[in-house]
């Protein structure tokens, strides 16, 4: 069973910055990162507005999850 | 910039605690790492510099890529080593207190809730599964199985080159369709019967490719609260769907535990207002 499953050593950096980036609590310290600075990262790695586009036509309507947070 | 405010300190945030947390395996990761207590909870920290950290700063930094993969990694391991005995609620990548003083005013503020938290989250782990899919296999698996595309398939065979343009155009909406519908459907399948594996689940946004590095699409972005006791059928659940999607050219990546980032719930407003 364990071959299909990766290790947490073996995981990648993008489950890293998937998680701490985008997920986590968000409270107000004193300096926290915003949505839009994270955004910075993603221009960084030379995302492609238009492949984002591509991908929602091509999977048409949005998986239904009665647990999914609004966005 | 003179160089008392270039070393200026500031604390930068992990998780908490109810339970002293162990630093032994975290303690090389960063500099001056220790916790901060209040009132039942333990804050795991360590100091960073002002000229790294500031909110300038941080800003300019954020869009180096290499000194994000950096941070995000340190990140990620320190809240892993002291999840390794002790339940945590993970912070956000870069929360960050200019004072002792102020991050206890946060402890007492959020108190109750990173408690509560605490509570539910002891026992259970957090695992994500993320779904790609090969579009060229899933298309061949598609050809060879639906009558309708097989049909058309033969027709255009014994069809003058005319007719046969437009009985390919035809295959090619349909294929598109089916594509589509396939990919909506096993999404949604797996999703589902991973979720009654779990105590909670969510779907989270898609990445494109150019951050996946990949040559296949993400068709889902899942993370799924599991019993620790629990584990190893919600596994089992894994490799059955699996096993099941492989001949489609659909890719399953299952991961964890990871610390419960999608599963700590704080009210917004009070994250906000603060």
């Amino acid at each position: 069973m364990d071959d299909v499953i990766a290790k947490s050593k073996e995981v990648t950096l993008l489950e890293i910055l998937d998680r701490v980036l985008n997920k986590g609590v968000i409270i107000s310290g004193d300096i926290v990162i915003s949505v839009a600075d994270v955004d910075l990262i993603y221009l960084g790695l030379k995302v492609l507005l238009s492949s984002v586009e591509t991908m929602e036509r091509l999977r048409g309507a949005p998986i239904y999850s009665p647990y999914q947070e609004p966005s | 910039m003179s160089a008392e405010a270039t070393a200026r300190e500031l604390i930068y945030l992990y998780c908490v605690t109810k339970k002293a947390p162990r630093l032994k395996y975290v303690e090389k990761l960063a500099d001056k790492i220790s916790f901060v207590y209040y009132q039942g909870l333990y804050a795991v920290v360590s100091k960073v510099k002002e000229s790294e950290f500031s909110a300038e700063n941080l800003r300019k930094n954020l869009a180096d890529l290499e000194w994000v993969k950096k941070q995000a990694g340190i990140h990620e391991k320190i809240i892993e080593g002291i999840m390794k005995d002790a339940c945590v609620v993970p912070f956000k990548f870069g929360t960050i207190f200019d004072n002792e003083h102020n991050l206890k005013g946060c402890l007492a503020e959020n108190g109750k809730e990173f408690n509560d938290n605490l509570d539910r989250l002891r026992g259970r782990e957090e695992w994500g599964v993320k779904i790609y899919f090969d579009a060229g296999k899933l298309r061949d698996f598609i050809s060879g199985e639906s009558e309708e595309i097989l049909r058309i398939d033969k027709e255009i065979g014994s069809s003058p080159p005319g007719k046969g343009y437009f009985l390919k155009k035809k295959k090619e909406e349909l294929l598109k369709k089916e594509l589509n519908r396939k990919i909506n459907e096993c999404g949604q399948e797996s999703f589902d019967r991973l979720a009654g594996k779990g105590l909670d689940a969510r779907i989270n946004k898609l990445l494109p490719r150019e951050v996946t590095e990949r040559e296949d699409d993400m068709i889902l972005n899942s993370a799924f609260l599991i019993d620790k006791n629990k584990v190893k059928d919600f596994k089992s659940e894994v490799d059955a769907i699996k096993g099941q999607f492989k001949e489609m050219g659909l890719c399953l990546d299952c991961t964890g535990p990871w610390p419960p980032y999608n599963f700590c719930k704080i009210s917004k407003e009070k994250a906000k207002n603060g």
